[in-house]
């Protein structure tokens, strides 16, 4: 469900902006030119843009202002692009980063 | 406010807890304590968890950061992709 405020009590209502469609998972997302990734599935109700690459534990937005790396996704196969910074384009494919491999940890896990 | 539950270097996932056993046990320096956890050394350059840093090992230790030998700032300061630097436009 939308959680996209299209109006608000202090800054009006949204203006017409062009609708954009984009792919995150595998499913189809739509944002509005101008927006982030990141602002995009945060009003689609999309909280986790990743897991820790060892750990596996769920991360998202956490500085939203390109400096902490957190929400870094994959998009359209580029590795390590920051979901905060980055604007949608039309049928953009953005991935979300999974857990890697660690052979080389005691007790790790080989895929 | 629980120490394991606190996340210092959210990039290499090290608990504050897991910071100050170590800092307390080795009685290290910044960069030790560094190399020891890995805190600080994951994706985003230790921007977010630096300052954390040191300062755990101050109050853990009593060595006050001096700037000149702890954590310091290697080029490029900016996480920046092998692809970026082979001159491949993002």
């Amino acid at each position: 469900m939308s959680q996209r405020i299209f109006h608000h009590p202090v800054l009006g209502s949204m203006e017409e902006r062009t609708a954009l469609q984009f792919q995150f998972n595998g499913a189809v997302y739509t944002a509005y030119e101008g927006e982030t990734i990141a602002g995009a599935l945060l009003a689609a109700g999309v909280r986790t843009l990743r897991v820790h690459e060892e750990t596996g534990a769920p991360r998202g937005i956490y500085c939203n202002i390109g400096h902490c790396y957190e929400c870094r996704v994959h998009v359209d196969g580029i590795p390590t692009v920051r979901a905060c910074m980055t604007l949608v384009t039309e049928g953009m494919c953005v991935t979300a980063g999974s857990v890697l491999p660690t052979p080389l940890k005691k007790g790790g896990h080989a895929k | 406010m629980d120490a394991q539950q606190v996340i210092i270097c959210r990039c290499e996932e090290v608990s504050l807890e897991e910071l100050l056993s170590t800092a307390r046990e080795y009685q290290c320096t910044a960069r030790e304590l560094k190399l020891r956890t890995r805190a600080g050394m994951g994706c985003c350059g230790g921007r977010t968890c630096r300052i954390l840093i040191e300062q755990i090992v101050e109050q853990a230790t009593g060595q006050v950061p001096t700037h000149t030998v702890s954590l310091g700032y290697q080029p490029p300061v900016r996480p920046i992709s092998f692809q970026t630097l082979g001159g491949k436009s993002s």
